[in-house]
């Protein structure tokens, strides 16, 4: 494990110094740069400039803040059991100010981050995770006695770039799931006067997050962002194109439920309730942890994460469509749809006796109500009229 | 049909022989779309209800079958052949002959609201004789017609929608992406595309069943009205849109 105490990154020192003195050699580094370039879809002619352009970086200064979360996305970056020199990187920049992992606390802890700010004002990446609570003036999540909105907006002010990180800076996540009691928002709902970058995910993965790093060092601006602010490299296409599993969807071989016969063939986990055919994430490509694995390869339908009010749209999390409200527990819309069918059948059924007996009481007592439409006369009629 | 024979109405039918006319209502190409349309729906009711919920599965690898991937060509197809005679419809809309037209599809005077109720109360057997008779869609038609051609509208756009995100950057994903976050999302975007087809499961049996009801209880020949685009009327009835 990374411990940064041991080869602690001096002041001026750049990266490329910094990595050498690690004893990280020169054909390692551009093998990272080469992967990142791969990440990012650059061409490989654009390595030697990702390779120059982080070698030749000062340590750069990072304040992560930390707001309405439940960390687990400072677990999915942070955490790998073999660092790479990206995690390095990562790590590194990390340290200015990350209230759960830096040693300092309270008061020290608060000051570092002031330093931090003023020290590189302008130039700072800021990385968020957690949304913020607007509902009663912001009280439901206070750091240090002030509000979560109050430390971001003074943060942003001197930032380069803003980075959120997670569903939860996104758009709220589960905290924002209706009925939404704290008002949660994610950050690019306060944050106005410039561009967020998304890394979306519950939680996103590690690589996506350094690579829109690397992609900011390297060209000094963001990458390409999608409508929902997400780097479009990692979130370009669907799961549901990616998956490996396709061709069992494709094929019709569908899991009809855990621990069958289809589940353990690896086939589609669409019956499963999958969301991966609405959403875009890399998860089949980057996968988590040097990939190692990921839900769907781990046999477990897509949640959706990755998409704006999963929580609300996507569930229930093991059905294809949403339920439908007001018509109690486990009432599909199909089988309402079916009952309505039915009924309507039904009633075109009843509606035809009710004409016919209609129709019959109308020709017995033909004085008391007059008919739909004057009487047909047929040649049969007047035959069999002795009278006519 | 003896029971017409009865005295009262005897004496009526001699004194005023009744004349049938042939009035001719729906344009072949009407025609046409009207019967193309029939076979799209109940292929993509079919395709669809299996997309959104495989009802049988393949056995063995996945390598020797191609059922949804099947399953979903043909229901695109159909779709692309709704929606091109969809298109056509509306351009008729504003070319066809006056039963064609869109006006004749939006009950928009007082009188047809006023038609449309009495056209109800018939079908509740409330006085039937005072309904009046059209000879091209009356209004309760007219807005049953309508509101089904908004819900196909509406199942096209999220089907497109839908479409498009196999291909980010794409025609469909570039002209229709903004119907996904008009649901709200897409599964909602995908819930109603899929829910809105048992409108058109309702919808069948009732249109069936009033068509036929019109041609045996009134001999309105309705149905061969949309074969052979003429209908044989009583020249002593009047009609409201005659």
């Amino acid at each position: 494990m990374y411990f940064p105490l041991s080869h602690p990154w001096a002041e001026d020192e750049t990266l490329g110094e910094h990595l050498e003195r690690r004893g990280v050699t020169r054909r390692q580094f551009l093998k990272y740069c080469g992967e990142v370039a791969v990440m990012l879809g650059l061409s490989q002619a654009m390595v030697p400039e990702i390779a120059r352009a982080l070698q030749e970086q000062r340590r750069p200064s990072v304040i992560w803040l930390q707001l309405q979360e439940c960390t687990g996305c400072v677990e999915s970056v942070l955490r790998t059991a073999d660092p790479t020199i990206g995690d390095l990187l990562l790590d590194l920049i990390s340290l200015d100010y990350q209230h759960t992992l830096m040693a300092a606390a309270g008061k020290a802890a608060e000051q570092a981050k002031q330093d931090a700010m003023e020290k590189n004002r302008g130039s700072y990446l800021l990385v968020v995770t957690g949304s913020i609570p607007r509902n009663e003036d912001g009280i439901y999540l206070t750091i240090g006695g002030r509000t979560g909105q109050d430390v971001l907006m003074e943060a942003v002010q001197g930032a380069a770039a803003v980075i959120g990180i997670g569903a939860c800076a996104h758009f709220g996540s589960v905290q924002s799931a209706r009925p939404n009691p704290t008002g949660a928002v994610g950050i690019a709902d306060v944050i106005r006067d410039r561009p967020v970058v998304n890394i979306a995910g519950c939680p996103p993965i590690a690589d996506v997050v350094t690579a829109t790093v690397v992609h900011f060092l390297t060209f000094n601006r963001l990458p390409e962002l999608d409508g929902e602010g997400r780097p479009i490299f990692a979130y370009g296409s669907r799961i549901h194109d990616q998956c490996f599993r396709r061709a069992h969807y494709d094929a019709g071989q569908y899991v009809q439920e855990f621990d069958d016969d289809g589940a353990r063939k690896g086939w589609c986990l669409y019956q499963m309730g999958c969301k991966g055919p609405a959403t875009f994430s890399p998860c089949p490509i980057f996968q988590w942890n040097d990939h190692t694995d990921w839900p769907i390869g781990a046999g477990h339908p897509c949640l959706g994460c990755t998409e704006r009010h999963f929580w609300d749209t996507m569930t229930p999390f093991y059905g294809r469509l949403p339920n439908v409200a007001g018509f109690g527990v486990e009432r599909r819309a199909d089988t309402i749809g079916l009952s309505l069918a039915l009924g309507a059948a039904a009633g075109v059924g009843a509606h035809a006796i009710a004409t016919g007996i209609h129709r019959a009481r109308t020709r017995q007592a033909p004085n008391k109500e007059p008919a739909d439409l004057p009487v047909i006369p047929t040649e049969k009629k007047s035959e069999e009229d002795p009278n006519g | 049909m003896t029971g017409h024979a009865r005295a009262g109405e005897a004496s009526f039918t001699r004194e005023a022989p009744v004349q049938y006319k042939r009035v001719y209502l729906w344009h072949w190409a009407v025609r046409a779309m009207h019967w193309v349309s029939v076979l799209c729906i109940i292929t993509l009711a079919v395709t669809g209800f299996y997309i959104g919920r495989p009802y049988f599965t393949s056995s063995g690898q996945a390598i020797n079958h191609y059922v949804m991937a099947r399953f979903r060509f043909v229901h695109f197809v159909a779709a692309g052949v709704l929606v091109a005679t969809a298109m056509l419809r509306v351009y008729w809309l504003f070319i066809g002959n006056r039963f064609e037209r869109w006006d004749a599809l939006l009950p928009y005077r007082q009188e047809d609201w006023k038609n449309m109720w009495l056209v109800l109360k018939k079908y509740l057997f409330v006085e039937p004789w005072k309904a009046p008779h059209y000879l091209g869609h009356n209004p309760l038609q007219q807005i049953t017609y309508s509101f089904i051609y908004l819900v196909a509208l509406v199942q096209i756009l999220t089907g497109f929608y839908m479409f498009g995100l196999a291909d980010p950057g794409g025609f469909f994903y570039t002209v229709f992406g903004w119907v996904g976050p008009l649901f709200g999302g897409e599964q909602v975007a995908r819930f109603y595309h899929h829910v809105l087809t048992w409108v058109w499961a309702i919808f069948l049996p009732v249109h069936l069943y009033l068509t036929v009801r019109a041609d045996v209880v009134h001999q309105e020949s309705r149905i061969s009205s949309m074969i052979g685009g003429g209908r044989y009327v009583r020249a002593d009835v009047e009609f409201v849109d005659d």
